[in-house]
C-alpha cells in the first residue's frame, strides 16, 4: 500500500525533499526532508502515534495542521511534540508517546 | 516593544488581502502566522473557485494563494511564520509567541483574520486513528502528498465534503460513501453531481453509528437516521474503509477578539461566535478590524473582499486616506461581495428548503438527496436544449454566484447576463463551434458537449476529465450516467489538453445516439463479451 502520490492530475509531480532516515522507535524508517513527520510515519503505515494516559487509548492524526494535539509524540527526547507540523529532519528519534513520555528508553540519543 | 500601524493576525486569504491593501497606502504592516508557510487554506484548494472575474472565478485555489503572495512581496509586506499571537490586549498590544519566547508588539490598528476550524461529530470510535477532519485529509494528499487512506468513508455533505471528496479521487482513494444526517444535500449540486457520475454513493438521513478497529480503523457501520435525528433499528450499513473523514461545518476561531473586549454575537447562519461588526469589518472597538471566516464563516472568495476592504478602512482610521477614497474604493468591493452573497446558497437562505429558481424552475429534489439529476429533469433547464450538431449542454440547476461559462464562449452561445446567480442560458441560433472553453471553464463540471449528429447512430459526448491516468484516444471502456452506474460502451475519440483548460482535461466519447443525454463519465476497462 502506497501512500505516497507520486502524479496529482492538478499538482503534477509530487516534489518532496531528500529521501533521509530516521528512527521510529526501534525501527529504522525512510521519509522526505523538510516533510511533516506525522507525514513520513503515515507513508510507512504507522497510524498510532500515542495511548492516551489514563486508558492507554491510541491516537494519531486528526486536524493535521497543528491545532488538536492528537498526534503529539516524543521526538529527539522532547515530548507532546506535534508531529503533523515539524518537519522531518536526518537521523531524528520519534517515539510513540504513552501518556506524555515515552515507555522505555530505546538506543537512540537524547533520551538519557 | 516593536509598533506598527498595522498588526494583521492571520496569513491567509483575509489577512494577506487586508496587508496588501494596506501597504498600498503606505501603512507599515506586519503579519504574524502559527503556520510555517503563508496563504492559509488557498494552498490546499485544488479546485477551480466559483464567481465571477472579479473573484478570481474558474482559477484554482492554489494559483490564487501564489498570486497574492506575490502581491504581498511586491507591497513590501512583512510576513512572520511560526509566530503564534497569543493575546490581543488593551491599546492593541499583542504577544506574540515566537519559538519559545513571548514577544510584545504594538498596533495602530488590529486586523483579526484568523479563520475558521473545523467542527466535529463524536461517536463510538471516533478517537482512532483514522478518523480524522476532512481539511487534514485536504492537507496531507494536496500539500504533503500524502493519501490519508485508500477507502474513505466522507461525513458531510456542504462544499468541504463534496470538494474534499472529489479531491481524494484525484489522489487515487476510493470513496466509499458520502453520508449526511441532513435529508438534503448541504453544498452545491454541481459537486455532488460531479462526485455521483463516478459511482460515489451518497447516503442522506444517514449518520455513523460507530468506527470500528482496535488500533485503528477498519470499518464503519452507518444507519438512516428519523427526523428526530435517531438511528432507525435495522437500517444499519456496513463499510470496510481505513479512513473515515469528517466535513461537519467550520467555527470561527474568535477567541482573540473576545479577550478583546469586542461585542460578539452568537450567530448560528455565521457559524457561531462571532464578532459585531461594521460594513468595514471594524469591531466594536475602535482600530481593530476582523475579517474572513472569523467574522462569519463563508469561503476564500468572499474572505479576500473582505480582508481588502478592513485593509483600506484601516488606512482611513489611521489617517493615511481622507474618507471620500475610502468610499470611492470599498464600494466597488462591496458590490463585488454583494455579488458573491446571491443566491440560493446566500446566509439568509442557510437551512431553507427551496423548491424553486430565481427563475421559476423547479429544483431537482433528486439532486438534493441522491446527488444527480433525473434523467427526465434535465431537459428542463434553461442550458439543455436540443439541437443538430455539437453544443452546450448544461446541467445547472441552482442559483450559484458562477458565471465563467458565460465569458468562456467566443460564440455568445452561453447567457447569464447581469445577475450572475441565474441560470446558463444557452442560445440555439448563436452557433456553437465545439472549441469546449465552457466545459473547461465550469467550476462545478456541470457542461458538456454533446453532439448527437456524431456518426450514423453515434452520438459524441464531451466530459471534463481531472483524474490520471489520463484515457488515450482509441481507447475503449464505459460509459457512466449521472449516477455511475455503466450504461453502455465506450470508445475515447478526442483527448484536448490546453493551458487555457488549466488541467481540465477534455474527453470525447462514442456512445450510441440513444445515450447522448445519459452518457456523463467514462471508465477505463475492458468489456469482454458483454458489449458486443
Amino acid at each position: 500500500m502506497n501512500s505516497r502520490i507520486e502524479e496529482h492530475p492538478i499538482l503534477g509531480k509530487i516534489e518532496k525533499g531528500r529521501r533521509v532516515t530516521f528512527w521510529y522507535d526501534d525501527k529504522k524508517l525512510e521519509g522526505c526532508e523538510g516533510e511533516p513527520i506525522a507525514a513520513a510515519l503515515k507513508a510507512a503505515g504507522v497510524m498510532v502515534h500515542r495511548h492516551t494516559q489514563k486508558y492507554g487509548a491510541p491516537r494519531g492524526i486528526f486536524c493535521a495542521i497543528g491545532r488538536c494535539t492528537d498526534c503529539v509524540m516524543v521526538v529527539d527526547g522532547k515530548p507532546n511534540i506535534r508531529t503533523c507540523i515539524t518537519p522531518l529532519a536526518e537521523g531524528m528519534t520519534v517515539q510513540t508517546q504513552y501518556g506524555v513520555s515515552a515507555k522505555c528508553a530505546n538506543k537512540a540519543e537524547g533520551m538519557a | 516593544m516593536k509598533r506598527y500601524d498595522l498588526i494583521v493576525v492571520g496569513a491567509g486569504p483575509a489577512g494577506l488581502s487586508a496587508a496588501v491593501e494596506a501597504a498600498k497606502y503606505g501603512l507599515k504592516v506586519v503579519v504574524f502566522d502559527e503556520n510555517a508557510n503563508p496563504g492559509g487554506q488557498l494552498f490546499k484548494q485544488v479546485h477551480k473557485f466559483f464567481g465571477s472575474k472579479e473573484h478570481k472565478a474558474k482559477i484554482r485555489g492554489f494559483r490564487i494563494g501564489s498570486q497574492l503572495l506575490e502581491e504581498a512581496n511586491q507591497f513590501g509586506v512583512e510576513v512572520i511564520l511560526n509566530a503564534t499571537v497569543a493575546g490581543l490586549f488593551q491599546d492593541k498590544e499583542v504577544t506574540v509567541r515566537i519559538n519559545d519566547s513571548i514577544q510584545h508588539y504594538k498596533g495602530d490598528a488590529i486586523l483579526i483574520a484568523t479563520g475558521a476550524a473545523e467542527n466535529m461529530v463524536p461517536f463510538k470510535g471516533w478517537t482512532l486513528p483514522g478518523v480524522i477532519g476532512a481539511g487534514a485529509a485536504q492537507t496531507m494528499m494536496n500539500l504533503h502528498g500524502i493519501v490519508p487512506g485508500q477507502k474513505i468513508l466522507m461525513l458531510g455533505s456542504g462544499n468541504v465534503g463534496l470538494v474534499v471528496s472529489y479531491q481524494l479521487l484525484q489522489a487515487g482513494c476510493e470513496v466509499v460513501a458520502l453520508v449526511d444526517a441532513a435529508s438534503k444535500i448541504g453544498g452545491y449540486g454541481v459537486h455532488a453531481a460531479k462526485l455521483a457520475r463516478t459511482g460515489v454513493p451518497f447516503y442522506l438521513s444517514h449518520t455513523i453509528i460507530k468506527a470500528e478497529g482496535t488500533d485503528c480503523v477498519t470499518g464503519v457501520t452507518i444507519g438512516e437516521v428519523n427526523k428526530a435525528w435517531q438511528v432507525i433499528p435495522g437500517t444499519e450499513k456496513h463499510f470496510d474503509v481505513d479512513s473515515i473523514c469528517m466535513a461537519v461545518g467550520l467555527s470561527p476561531m474568535a477567541q482573540l477578539l473576545k479577550m478583546a473586549g469586542c461585542v460578539m454575537e452568537d450567530n448560528p447562519k455565521k457559524g457561531g461566535q462571532v464578532p459585531v461588526c461594521n460594513a468595514y469589518g471594524e469591531t466594536s472597538i475602535r482600530g481593530v478590524f476582523a475579517a474572513g471566516d472569523v467574522s462569519g464563516v463563508e469561503e476564500a472568495s468572499s474572505a479576500m473582499i473582505e480582508g481588502r476592504i478592513a485593509g483600506i478602512a484601516a488606512a482611513e482610521y489611521l489617517g493615511y486616506i481622507d474618507k471620500v477614497t475610502l468610499s470611492d474604493k470599498v464600494g466597488e468591493l462591496e458590490s463585488a461581495l454583494n455579488s458573491l452573497r446571491q443566491g440560493m446558497f446566500a446566509l439568509e437562505n442557510r437551512g431553507k428548503c427551496i423548491e424553486k429558481t430565481e427563475e421559476g424552475y423547479d429544483v431537482s429534489l433528486h439532486l438534493l438527496q441522491k446527488g444527480y439529476f433525473q434523467e427526465q429533469e434535465v431537459a428542463n433547464y434553461p442550458g439543455v436544449t436540443v439541437q443538430r450538431g455539437v453544443h452546450a449542454v448544461i446541467e445547472c440547476s441552482q442559483n450559484i454566484p458562477c458565471n465563467p461559462c458565460q465569458d468562456a464562449c467566443p460564440k455568445h452561445c452561453i447567457k447569464i447576463g447581469e445577475r450572475i446567480t441565474s441560470l446558463p442560458v444557452v442560445d440555439e441560433n448563436a452557433g456553437c463551434s465545439g472549441c469546449g472553453m465552457c466545459v473547461a471553464a465550469c467550476s462545478g463540471q456541470a457542461i458538456f458537449l454533446v453532439n448527437e449528429d456524431y456518426e450514423n447512430g453515434y452520438a459524441s459526448v464531451t466530459l471534463p476529465y481531472e483524474f490520471l491516468p489520463l484515457p488515450e484516444k482509441g481507447e475503449r471502456g464505459w460509459a457512466l450516467d449521472r449516477s455511475g452506474s455503466k450504461v453502455c460502451t465506450a470508445e475515447v475519440v478526442k483527448v484536448q489538453t490546453s493551458p487555457a483548460f488549466d488541467c481540465t482535461n477534455l474527453l470525447t466519447i462514442k456512445v450510441p445516439v440513444a445515450m447522448a443525454m445519459k452518457a456523463r463519465f467514462f471508465r477505463e476497462g475492458s468489456c469482454h463479451a458483454e458489449c458486443e
